[in-house]
């Protein structure tokens, strides 16, 4: 049967964890999804409270011209 | 795009529910059609009893179908693996939603789930996000079939129409790029996967061409 209760799978994610590749890469894949989501909400704020690209990219650890690359040209500021 | 009846949301909103209680992290037309069965009271779902399914069958049927491969097994949701890594998904969405507004969070959804310049950083989906519907050409068709035959809105018995007419139309080109294979893959539909609502019915013995005959007949008959 394909049928499985939420905590039956809960179950599985937490005995196979990371040991697991299939649950493994999965989980790391949400994780990198998750990240990008709060990078562009961090990054669009910060933009908004006037930050330079070159301060924005000291804090993220990267190159200006990363983070520029990245974010610049986007239409930022849903507000506006 | 014709616009949905509250009967319609109704049941993508219980196709929703069906196939997060198949463990599948996606909604394809097979869902809709246990979504039509589970809503119940609409027209379409008594078409689909009179030709002896109900929802019990049509579960099993979709069972035997994740056996035979057709759909996938079960497996973990977002949320789950997060918190396998430790991480309360809840708690993130809850605070960021605090914090910067839920309008701001649906544009940085939008933003990281979109084509950007040479793909930096771009990802399938986020956590943040419900299950894809891939039952989209499904809809597609429901609300082109509206049109033909001049319903205002599109209701149950159309969104059966639709998976019926999804059975019968090959996927465009359009469905088949990098960016679709890459979600289908996140989501875990085997390689290939064209909606599974033919194997279904198929299962279940009823005739998809008959079916969408009585269908556009019925419809036919409601608009004068």
């Amino acid at each position: 049967m394909g049928e499985a209760t939420s905590s039956e799978v809960t179950q599985v994610a937490a005995a196979t964890s990371s040991q697991e590749p299939d649950v493994g890469l999965a989980a790391v894949a949400a994780l990198r999804g998750l990240v990008e989501v709060l990078e562009a909400l961090q990054v669009e704020n910060a933009r908004a409270k006037g930050w330079s690209w070159q301060q924005i990219a000291a804090k993220l650890g990267v190159t200006k011209q990363a983070v520029h690359h990245k974010y610049a040209g986007r239409r930022f500021g849903f507000r506006r | 795009m014709v616009q949905r009846s509250e009967p319609a949301r109704r049941v993508i909103e219980l196709a929703r529910e069906e196939a997060a209680r198949f463990g599948h992290r996606y909604v394809g037309p097979e869902h809709l059609v246990l979504g039509v069965l589970r809503d119940g009271s609409s027209g379409a779902a008594q078409m689909l009893q009179v030709r002896g399914v109900d929802l019990e069958a049509a579960r099993a049927a979709l069972g035997r179908l994740a056996d035979r491969g057709l759909v996938p097994g079960p497996r973990p949701s977002d949320a789950e693996l997060l918190g396998s890594l430790g991480i309360d998904l809840e708690a993130i969405r809850r605070s960021t939603e605090q914090a910067f507004g839920g309008k701001a969070v649906g544009w940085a959804i939008r933003e990281a789930t979109r084509a950007r310049r040479r793909g930096v950083g771009r990802v399938p989906r986020t956590p943040l996000c419900d299950p894809p519907l891939l039952a989209t050409q499904a809809t597609y068709l429901a609300s082109q079939q509206a049109k033909t035959l001049g319903v205002g809105v599109v209701g149950p018995e159309l969104l059966l129409l639709g998976v019926v007419k999804d059975i019968q139309t090959p996927w465009p080109r359009c469905m088949n790029n990098p960016w679709v294979r890459q979600l289908h893959a996140s989501v875990g539909p085997p390689e290939g996967y064209r909606g599974a609502a033919g194997p279904l019915l198929g299962l279940l013995g009823v005739d998809p061409d008959e079916l969408g005959a009585a269908l556009v007949a019925e419809l036919g008959a409601t608009v004068p």
